[in-house]
């Protein structure tokens, strides 16, 4: 019989492989300049959302649901807020090279 | 076959396939940890708890902990606990003193009011006064509004009419005297009125209450019961001739293994100091003054056991301390049979069978954790979620060493307990600077004052808020455990900070006054009653629910 746990790693693990993948050909497509500095953040503040998730989730498990909602609102601001800059952070030194062949393969 | 090719005949390229599963993958993901959230959250492994019989249970290494001073400073002449000083020896007092001179037509009454909630003789006072009339064994069924209520209303005498020492405190407290004098002549008739309209609302609670009622006096002095077996098996028997161990060391191990087995959560091992002892009533003595503290009590095993998960989330008026008392005495008592059975003089100190120790001080002795504000002591397991009990001995131990996990900077500017008491018992002072007892500097409570709203509330008679509402004495999930490892290693304060933002910003409780009996207040409770408390769930009764100002 397999651990809950350990299968809950294997899935989350595997979930994460395919998010990392697709991350990587979305930063082409949409001709994202990615360099180590704009991964960190991205990878940063991707591993934000999923704790504030955890967390308020957790929360509501203990029958602490509006300290659970409240940490959602909470920590959706501060994502929203950070994402934006995430973006303009990602976006920069894009419009410059509109109009060169994306690359594909 | 190239992505372009596939792409013109209706198939999906390699390229999005990865553009759209992990677009999914990412919001699958997402789901997976809110579930994973919701089942850490629900995860009743996570409830600090009794249920598990092993010594996993005291998870924290207390080694890097270890303090290296004292925990308490000394500020003066050192001092024992008098019965005068606490308000369950005060009522015993008072009781003696109407007894001596029930002349006055009022005197009866008074006596008859505060019999009430009198403990027995060798009991744990606060244990007693815990169990509401009703809940008492062969008490009688109610109904609500049915009851008659107690007896009229009464007068306290004034100081000079107590037998000493009671007089003299009374003299010089007069606050105290005037906390007493409220219990007795507005509190107790208020208390008989609730119960007469509310009492049938918490039927269930106080079965439950009722249901872990396990208390064996123990009936001779300390020369005589510690060198007698107790258990069943041999009852009165001298103990055999002490058998060695190898070492103080593996004494110890081997008596914390087996406490572990016998019910306790977290077990240390101090040496006993007579200041802790109490100046008073030694169990299993005619006498009810001052006693020696016995020679073969060298060493106490101090020993926790938390409260039953959900009861203790519904206090102060839908809780109990007596699971906890239970689990803490039959451990006390299956310790003391084994120390005994290898020829070793015990003696059991613990809720429901009384003691003759204050449990704060040699708590923090043997390392199990620090005083917090609310003078109780916070472990770094169950925060303030225990009851305590202990047996002192002779056999020699290796003993444990006092520890510091950063409750004192907490407590600073935390003030949680001290906003929530209904009684206002807690104090606001930044530190316990200016707060000595017995020749000791420490936190401290208004006892009194406490013990008052302890005859407020309904449902399990205490109160226990300041014990649960302590943010210590949360679940042990990843949230709050990392919560606490991150406190307790940042030198800065801020994580302090934050925690302490967090938990009065997001969590909504009651306020204190809602804690109070109507009209002031709603008899609340912390949490909601978990429904196996609940009477309109079960009961086919009506009755009606203050909750809810009815």
């Amino acid at each position: 019989m397999i651990n809950g746990t350990v299968f809950f790693a294997f899935v989350v693990g595997a979930l994460s492989g395919l998010v990392a993948a697709g991350a990587v050909i979305w930063a082409k497509d949409l001709r994202l300049k990615m360099t180590w500095w704009k991964w960190l953040p991205a990878l940063l503040w991707y591993l934000l959302l999923n704790f504030s998730v955890l967390l308020a989730f957790t929360m509501i498990g203990e029958g602490e649901t509006g300290a659970g909602l409240k940490m959602l609102v909470f920590f959706g601001v501060i994502l929203v807020i950070l994402g934006a800059g995430l973006v303009r952070l990602l976006l920069a030194g894009r419009a410059a090279d509109k109009g060169l062949p994306v690359e594909t393969g | 076959m190239t992505d372009e090719i596939k792409k013109k005949e209706g198939g999906v390229s390699r390229r999005d396939f990865l553009k759209i599963g992990g677009a999914a993958a990412a919001g699958l993901q997402i789901g997976a940890v809110a579930g994973a959230g919701l089942a850490a959250g629900k995860d009743p492994a996570a409830n600090t708890g009794w249920q598990h019989l092993g010594d996993n249970t005291q998870f924290v290494d207390r080694k890097p902990l270890q303090l290296k001073g004292q925990p308490y400073e000394k500020v003066g002449p050192v001092l024992r606990p008098e019965e005068v000083e606490s308000a369950f020896g005060r009522r015993r007092l008072m009781m003696k003193s109407m007894k001596q001179g029930s002349r006055g037509s009022q005197k009866p009454a008074a006596e008859a009011a505060e019999k009430k909630t009198a403990p027995p003789k060798d009991g744990p006072p606060e244990a007693v006064g815990d169990i509401p009339p009703e809940s008492r064994p062969g008490a009688k069924p109610s109904g609500s509004g049915k009851r008659k209520p107690g007896p009229p209303r009464m007068k306290m005498p004034p100081p000079d009419s107590f037998v000493e020492p009671l007089a003299g405190f009374y003299k010089t407290h007069p606050d105290i005297y005037e906390l007493d004098k409220v219990r007795l002549e507005s509190i107790m008739p208020k208390r008989r009125e609730d119960e007469a309209k509310y009492g049938d609302f918490y039927t269930l609670i106080n079965a439950w209450q009722a249901s872990w009622m396990a208390g064996q006096p123990i009936e001779d002095p300390p020369e005589i019961s510690d060198f007698q077996m107790a258990s069943p098996m041999g009852r009165g028997r001298k103990i055999r001739p002490s058998i060695p161990f190898k070492s103080p060391q593996l004494a110890a191990k081997l008596v914390k293994k087996v406490a572990h087995h016998f019910g306790a959560t977290m077990v240390g091992v101090t040496k006993l100091k007579p200041e802790w002892c109490y100046n008073h009533s030694l169990r299993g003595s005619e006498d009810r003054g001052s006693y020696e503290v016995p020679k073969h009590w060298k060493y106490v095993i101090a020993f926790g056991v938390p409260h039953q998960w959900e009861q203790v989330q519904a206090n102060p008026n839908c809780g109990t301390s007596f699971d906890a008392y239970s689990r803490a005495t039959i451990a006390a008592r299956r310790l003391e049979t084994f120390i005994k059975s290898l020829g070793y003089p015990a003696r059991r100190h613990s809720p429901m069978d009384g003691y003759d120790l204050i449990a704060v001080p040699i708590l923090v002795d043997a390392g199990l954790g620090q005083q917090g504000r609310h003078g109780i002591v916070i472990t770094p397991e169950t925060g303030s979620n225990f009851r305590a009990a202990f047996v002192t001995t002779n056999l020699p131990m290796e003993i444990d060493k006092p520890i510091d996990f950063g409750v004192n900077e907490f407590c600073k500017d935390c003030h949680i307990c001290a906003e929530i008491c209904p009684s206002a018992s807690i104090s606001y002072e930044e530190t316990n600077e200016k707060i000595t007892t017995r020749g000791y500097r420490h936190w401290e409570i208004n006892q009194t004052s406490c013990y008052n709203f302890w005859m407020q509330s309904m449902g399990g008679l205490g109160c226990r808020l300041c014990l649960i509402a302590c943010p210590y004495s949360r679940k042990n999930n990843w949230a709050h455990a990392l919560a606490r490892t991150v406190d307790t290693n940042d030198p800065t304060g801020l994580v302090n900070d934050g925690l302490t933002w967090m938990q009065k910003t997001f969590f909504k409780t009651p306020e204190a006054a809602e804690y109070l009996p109507p009209p002031d207040g709603r008899f609340a409770t912390f949490r909601e009653p978990p429904d196996w408390l609940s009477v309109k769930e079960y009961l086919d009764i009506k009755t009606l629910d203050p909750t809810k100002g009815e």
